[in-house]
């Protein structure tokens, strides 16, 4: 259980870090949509898991929040990126690609042949 | 890096709540706003895009239940839950709560008290760097009844030594020594000691100010400095800086400040030395400066040889090499009378056990003392809060019947336990420390760094721990009992009941525990009571009110007849003085921790090579002065002292060893090794206790005289104390006004001072012992009381169906005696054990002596009853109808 929620919660992270690189400064709704939007609808997210989320990368110093108002004069918090998030993003991605190769000779091995 | 951050932030959380609370409050509020807002936009109607955007949320207290356990640490908010609620149940019951505290703070204190102790006496570290590597040499004789770390080796021998063994990294000889200093108006004796170049070297420490004496210091004739201690440059030169350019003045000469040594550096002090006596600390230190023909010297001298150990080597290997080197050496012995015999031996001692053997075991009987002490309170609390977990079974009972897991229940009850713990720990260090306060007053004088015990960083941790310990202890019992509550049955019966059969057995087996750890502890303190009270009663063979002060020449007094006309003046006029009864002078006065041995050669007798005399130089008076009983024969007199063949006198040990079945009265005596020389023996005296007060004396041979170097003044008086030792100053300042003022007491007060230590351990033994006893009574008595109030019901129906007051009193008392008794015996087996522990420390009384073990457990039965008689009677006081009606 512990092992599985820790995979999605790497993967989430870095879709949301991926997501608030593309965009600059979005609140937590944004996010969520655009997630969904980006993912072709194929990834049904609960959106109360992507607070949590939010709190741990902003706690680890990946992203910061502030006030601001919403495109039709509503309140909302935007998240942006920080220096460090930048790096996470390169760090991470770099594993995940490395993971995917990995997992790919697995499942593909008459291509090493 | 940022998993750290992110921990960082979530333990500053736990003291913000709110406002993140709302904050997110509101981000979740305009979220679903939002969302709401885009479901309009698609059609909907705003009640279904609300229901919507709830739905794909997921809920908004769950949410905001994920995000709290994000933003902060779950089980510390737990935990701080638990420590909440626990605060409120025991301020709720403020009488529990003070009752337990009290009992540990009382366990917890003892025990801190006696650690401090053990810390500064066993654990702290010397001031010296490796003091593991340090050793004593002795070369002793082992066919001489003296002991073996009497014989430090010879000069000669010591330099052989030095040369030809590779065991040490350094070996040093140095000679104590004493020096009248003028410090604060009066001129007072300073301990001293003459080192040579490797001393302070040899013990790695290094000086605070200035330097060490080094080689060039050792030449004679460039010998005149002196390293002091920090306390003499504090209150000789009140520590100021320009000391290394000042000087001290001993005896006449003008010795160069060139060091001062750190605090705590008093080496050597009695403590450290082989033989235990000297001073208590050291504040000079000036160089030995032996010149060639001392240090060729083969015979026995002043000199104590110490050494540091090569690194990886063994005591056992450098007594090896010592060994085939003192073998070689012994052939150049043979005109000295000590090395007759078996001749000289090698033998290596650790410097360390010199200072901290002798008094480790009794540290480690206080520790077990206070460590029973420590249980026993644990028991007590632990019997209190397993009746309080009877009494919150139905508390507890709905908790888990509204889901709380056994877990969470054991955590509550054991962070309650902890609470108290804690708490009695903070009042233990309060109590430790007054117990440290009064530790001065007792101080016996023979442990070494006794006034260091403090609370420091190393006493507080050991308590925190031990408060730990005890509130597991304490607290795991009633914990799984109480975890232990069937849900059905508490459910079924909707009150307590079901735990308070398993949880009454546990609170007796803890008092038949208590019973027995008491039954040890107050038979240990019986014997120890014994002993002192043996020791106290002995015949010391000297009167007690006896006013002494001992009084040494300088190095003006060089000719014998200088030295003996000073002291025929001193006793005389001493002796003249109104309201003196007698007065004379001894060499060594009992008690002293001096001792001088002599070979003897008794006319008429089987005699050995061997045999051994305690010797003293005493003036006619002296036995008159400390009312030694004449047994047989008469005292010396003036005309004695300057016969040609000085008569002898000896104690009734002597005569009875030597000069059996026959008149010791004109027995002939020699005391040199050609028998040329004989003295007659005039008197017989009684047995005095000379050395130590628990050693059987030995055969004692006083000759006359008044040629001493340094001599007690021994003198009898119907007069104050004080007006005694007032006029024998004013007589000694008359003499001669630059002698050091010598320190005045009575015999009495040097016997109790001689019975200090074990006056020290029989009272801190009988106060922990006190302790012990009285909360074991305490838990008794708790107990009956809790196990009557919750059998009213059932003796209420007992006393309506016919039992009489008696018969309910009477049942009571029968549970106790039943609980005591089994104590009882198992204290006696256990104390069987213990014995063997404290024989040791005994005194004319055998560790299994009965009348002591009766009178224990006599004491622990007969307590126990009466503690128990006040719920036994409250019981029978039971109103029948009431009990009924209560239910």
């Amino acid at each position: 259980m512990g092992d599985k929620t820790e995979v999605w919660q790497g993967t989430l992270a870095l879709m949301v870090l991926r997501t608030l690189e593309m965009l600059g400064s979005m609140h937590g709704y944004g996010l969520a949509r655009r997630i969904e939007q980006t993912s072709g609808d194929k990834l049904q997210l609960n959106y109360g898991t992507l607070y949590p989320a939010l709190l741990k990368l902003e706690q680890e110093g990946f992203i910061r929040s502030r006030w601001g108002l919403s495109e039709n004069n509503r309140r909302a918090k935007y998240y942006e990126l920080t220096r460090a998030g930048q790096r996470q993003i390169k760090k991470a991605a770099a594993e995940w690609e490395q993971t995917t190769a990995i997992l790919a000779r697995f499942l593909n091995p008459a291509e090493e042949a | 890096m940022g998993k750290l951050r992110a921990l960082g932030l979530r333990i500053l959380e736990l003291f913000r709540r709110q406002r993140a609370e709302d904050d997110f409050a509101a981000e979740l509020e305009s979220h679903i706003a939002l969302h709401t807002e885009a479901g309009i936009r698609s059609g909907l109607t705003p009640e279904e895009a609300r229901r919507q955007a709830l739905i794909y949320l997921g809920g908004v207290e769950q949410t905001r239940q994920a995000y709290r356990e994000r933003r902060r640490l779950p089980w510390i908010d737990s935990l701080l839950q638990d420590v909440r609620y626990g605060l409120r149940t025991l301020r709720k019951n403020p009488g529990f709560a003070i009752t337990a505290v009290l009992t540990l703070a009382l366990g917890i204190g003892a025990c801190t008290a006696i650690f401090s102790m053990v810390n500064a006496v066993l654990l702290k570290s010397l001031p010296y760097g490796e003091p593991q590597r340090l050793v004593y040499l002795f070369t002793p004789n082992s066919s001489l009844p003296i002991p073996p770390d009497a014989f430090s080796p010879s000069y000669a021998d010591f330099y052989d030594l030095k040369r030809e063994s590779h065991s040490y990294a350094s070996m040093s000889v140095f000679e104590q020594a004493a020096f009248p200093v003028a410090l604060g108006g009066s001129v007072e004796s300073v301990p001293a000691a003459r080192v040579d170049e490797f001393f302070f070297q040899t013990l790695a420490c290094a000086p605070e100010l200035g330097r060490f004496i080094g080689t060039d210091d050792n030449q004679p004739g460039h010998d005149k400095v002196a390293v002091i201690s920090h306390s003499l440059w504090r209150s000789m030169f009140a520590g100021s800086d320009d000391v290394l350019q000042r000087s001290l003045t001993l005896k006449g000469e003008r010795y160069k400040i060139i060091g001062v040594m750190p605090p705590g550096f008093e080496y050597p002090t009695g403590y450290d030395l082989p033989d235990g006596s000297g001073a208590t600390a050291t504040h000079i230190w000036i160089p030995l400066a032996l010149t060639p023909q001392k240090k060729a010297e083969r015979e026995f001298g002043n000199g104590i040889a110490f050494a540091r150990l090569r690194a990886g080597v063994s005591i056992r290997e450098a007594q090896a090499e010592m060994s085939t080197i003192v073998a070689r050496l012994n052939p150049l012995h043979r005109s000295d009378q000590l090395a007759q015999g078996g001749g000289l031996s090698a033998l290596i001692k650790d410097f360390m056990d010199y200072a901290i053997a002798p008094v480790r075991p009794l540290m480690w009987l206080l520790f077990g003392a206070v460590s029973f002490v420590l249980l026993i309170a644990s028991g007590n609390a632990a019997s209190l809060m397993l009746a309080r977990a009877a009494d919150r079974t139905r508390e507890l009972g709905m908790r888990v019947a509204l889901g709380a897991g056994r877990w969470r229940i054991v955590r509550q009850l054991l962070t309650e336990s902890l609470l108290i713990g804690l708490g009695a720990g903070v009042l233990g260090v309060g109590l430790a420390y007054l117990l440290l306060r009064t530790l001065p007053h007792l101080d016996p004088g023979n442990i070494p760094r006794l006034e260091q015990a403090s609370l420091d960083s190393r006493v507080m941790v050991f308590t925190l721990c031990v408060s730990l310990l005890t509130s597991v202890l304490t607290g795991i019992l009633p914990a799984l009992a109480v975890s232990r509550v069937n849900l059905s049955d508490f459910l079924a019966s909707g009150r307590s009941g079901s735990a308070s059969d398993t949880q009454g057995r546990s609170q007796s087996i803890l008092i038949v525990a208590e019973g027995a750890l008491v039954v040890v502890l107050l038979t240990c303190a019986g014997l120890f009571l014994r002993s002192f009270a043996k020791v106290s009663s002995l015949e010391t063979g000297f009167s007690p009110s006896t006013v002494t002060m001992n009084v040494g020449l300088d190095e003006r007094y060089r000719e014998p007849q200088q030295r003996r006309t000073f002291f025929q003046s001193l006793v005389a006029r001493v002796g003249a003085l109104h309201g003196i009864d007698a007065a004379g002078a001894i060499d060594w006065l009992p008690l002293t921790n001096s001792e001088s041995m002599g070979f003897v050669w008794v006319d008429g007798y089987q005699n050995h090579a061997d045999q051994m005399a305690e010797g003293r130089l005493v003036t006619p008076q002296y036995f008159r002065a400390m009312e030694i009983p004449l047994l047989a024969g008469r005292f010396f007199t003036e005309d004695d002292i300057d016969s040609p063949a000085p008569p002898v006198i000896v104690n009734e040990r002597f005569a009875k060893i030597y000069l059996a079945n026959r008149n010791p009265i004109g027995a002939r005596i020699s005391t040199d090794d050609t028998h040329t020389h004989w003295n007659t023996v005039v008197g017989v005296v009684a047995d005095v206790r000379h050395f130590r007060l628990e050693e059987t004396p030995q055969p004692q041979m006083y000759s006359p005289g008044y040629d001493f170097n340094h001599a007690y003044l021994a003198v009898r008086s119907r007069l104050p104390e004080s007006i005694v030792a007032a006029d024998i100053r004013g007589v000694v300042k008359s003499l001669d006004p630059g002698l050091a003022r010598g320190d005045v007491s009575t015999m009495g007060s040097r016997k109790s001072e001689a019975t200090a230590p074990r006056r020290f351990q029989t009272s801190l033994l009988t106060f922990f012992a006190a302790i012990a006893f009285l909360l074991a009574l305490i838990g008794l008595y708790g107990l009956m009381a809790y196990s009557v109030s919750c059998r009213t019901r059932e003796l209420g129906i007992r006393m309506a169906l016919g039992a009489q007051r008696v018969d309910v009193t009477l049942l009571v008392l029968r549970k106790a005696a039943a609980l005591l008794g089994l104590g009882l015996v198992t204290g006696l087996v256990c104390s069987w054990i213990a014995a063997r522990a404290i024989k040791a420390f005994l005194f004319g009384v055998s560790e299994h002596d009965p009348a002591t073990i009766l009178l224990a457990c006599g004491l622990l039965a007969v307590c126990g009853l009466i503690a128990a008689l006040i719920p036994a009677r409250r019981a029978a006081s039971i109103d029948p109808m009431q009990a009924l009606r209560a239910e």
